[in-house]
């Protein structure tokens, strides 16, 4: 409670000593408690990160049942560059009874109103097998109905519509071989940008 | 100590959104949803009567040049293990309230109360101070996300209440927030100047 607004800046060596150990002290207790919270909830969060990301691999792969995944992948600079403006997350390898049959790829495209977490389902053909949403700020009740897959004039599902276009439809766009929400032609364009970018990177893979 | 006088400054005299008007980010943010505003309000109450405390508890060791950096470090200690404890036991809500979590660190209701109030008051005082502000912040938020749920998606926690086409789209967009916000803030010192002149 410092009273004397008009005092010198102290520049007493033991004062800012003084500062430096409290400020230091305080800091290190600080971190010691939070390392100990990150080992209590490390594993869970992990845990509960593979079973979401499980579960959006599952949604776009044709027999989710029978199917299991790879840990994800070692991401090349191929891969990378082959998804252009759209940012490659992961990948992982589908395989059905332990045979490779494809890829699930995650990819952050831009939507209307942030980023839009998607994992794509490629087979081996490079046939597109599903789209799932993982994590999106859409606006609720506009771009949302993309994100939950609603369907659009023609009565697909926005997301249902990729399922079994491959690298030969490529570049899909919207208004060609794409139906948009009406209203949401934003985020529909984001979520094409995204297959798009997951099939050329299935494509460089082979 | 005065516990009445506490509680009736936090939840209504200061109450720190509608008087204080502090934290109106996250207030007109997450408000969409009673859930959001639930979880938010909760995680802000914890955090601030826990930072209370710990300030309150060290206030006489705490030399005054450097209090703000050993408050802001306290505070995000606490915001990480709220953060970090919410992503493992209840992650549908850290999914939801998404960074606001982390931004709580930030939020000016408690760095606010800590140095209007913990760094000069005792333990159990502060410690009250923390539940009563954040009741009161809690209480906003939730009569925020009643009327933007309720009259913006036609949902209450998630259930569906007025027919889809019927709600008013625009109060679940920011602007809602403002304009729902702006209407409290009125109601408030409305009823604040009402009760005054009552005296």
């Amino acid at each position: 409670m410092s009273t004397k607004s008009k005092e010198k800046v102290q520049m007493d060596p033991a004062y800012i000593i003084k500062l430096t150990v409290t400020l230091l002290v305080t800091c290190v207790v600080v971190a010691a408690a939070l390392g100990g919270v990150n080992a209590v909830t490390e594993e869970k969060i992990d845990a509960i990160n593979w079973a979401n990301t499980v579960a959006a691999m599952k949604a776009v792969v044709a027999d989710p049942d029978n199917t299991t995944f790879s840990d994800e992948l070692p991401l090349t600079d191929e891969m990378t560059a082959a998804s252009g403006s759209v940012t490659l997350d992961s990948v992982y390898e589908v395989q059905v009874g332990g045979a490779g049959a494809g890829y699930a790829i995650k990819v952050v495209a831009s939507g209307s109103q942030g980023k839009i977490e998607m994992m794509v389902g490629v087979d081996g053909e490079g046939t597109v097998t599903g789209v799932s949403i993982v994590k999106n700020a859409e606006t609720a009740g506009i771009g949302s109905k993309v994100m939950t897959n609603m369907p659009t004039a023609s009565g697909v599902g926005v997301l249902s519509q990729f399922e079994g276009k491959s690298a030969a439809d490529a570049p899909l766009t919207v208004g060609a071989n794409v139906d948009a929400i009406s209203g949401a032609t934003v985020s529909t364009r984001g979520v094409t940008n995204g297959v798009n970018a997951a099939l050329a990177v299935a494509g460089v893979m082979g | 100590m005065n516990l009445g006088k506490q509680l009736k400054e936090g939840l209504l005299t200061q109450n720190p959104v509608l008087v204080q008007m502090l934290g109106l980010c996250s207030t007109m943010a997450i408000t969409t949803s009673i859930m959001n505003g639930l979880g938010m309000g909760v995680s802000v109450l914890i955090i601030l009567t826990a930072s209370n405390v710990v300030i309150s508890a060290i206030r006489k060791i705490v030399p005054d040049k450097i209090r703000i950096a050993m408050f802001i470090v306290v505070i995000a200690g606490f915001v990480t293990c709220v953060d970090l404890l919410l992503q493992a036991f209840v992650p549908a809500i850290a999914a939801s309230l998404g960074v606001f979590i982390p931004l709580i660190v930030v939020n000016c209701i408690i760095l606010g109360r800590a140095e209007a109030f913990s760094y000069k008051n005792g333990v159990g005082a502060s410690f009250f101070d923390g539940i009563f502000q954040g009741l009161g912040y809690t209480l906003v938020l939730l009569a925020m996300c009643f009327i933007r749920e309720l009259l913006g998606a036609g949902t209450l926690a998630g259930f569906r209440i007025i027919p889809e086409q019927f709600p008013i789209g625009i109060l679940t967009l920011p602007v809602g927030g403002f304009l729902v916000l702006g209407f409290l803030i009125a109601a408030m010192q409305w009823a604040l100047s009402k009760s005054k002149e009552g005296k």
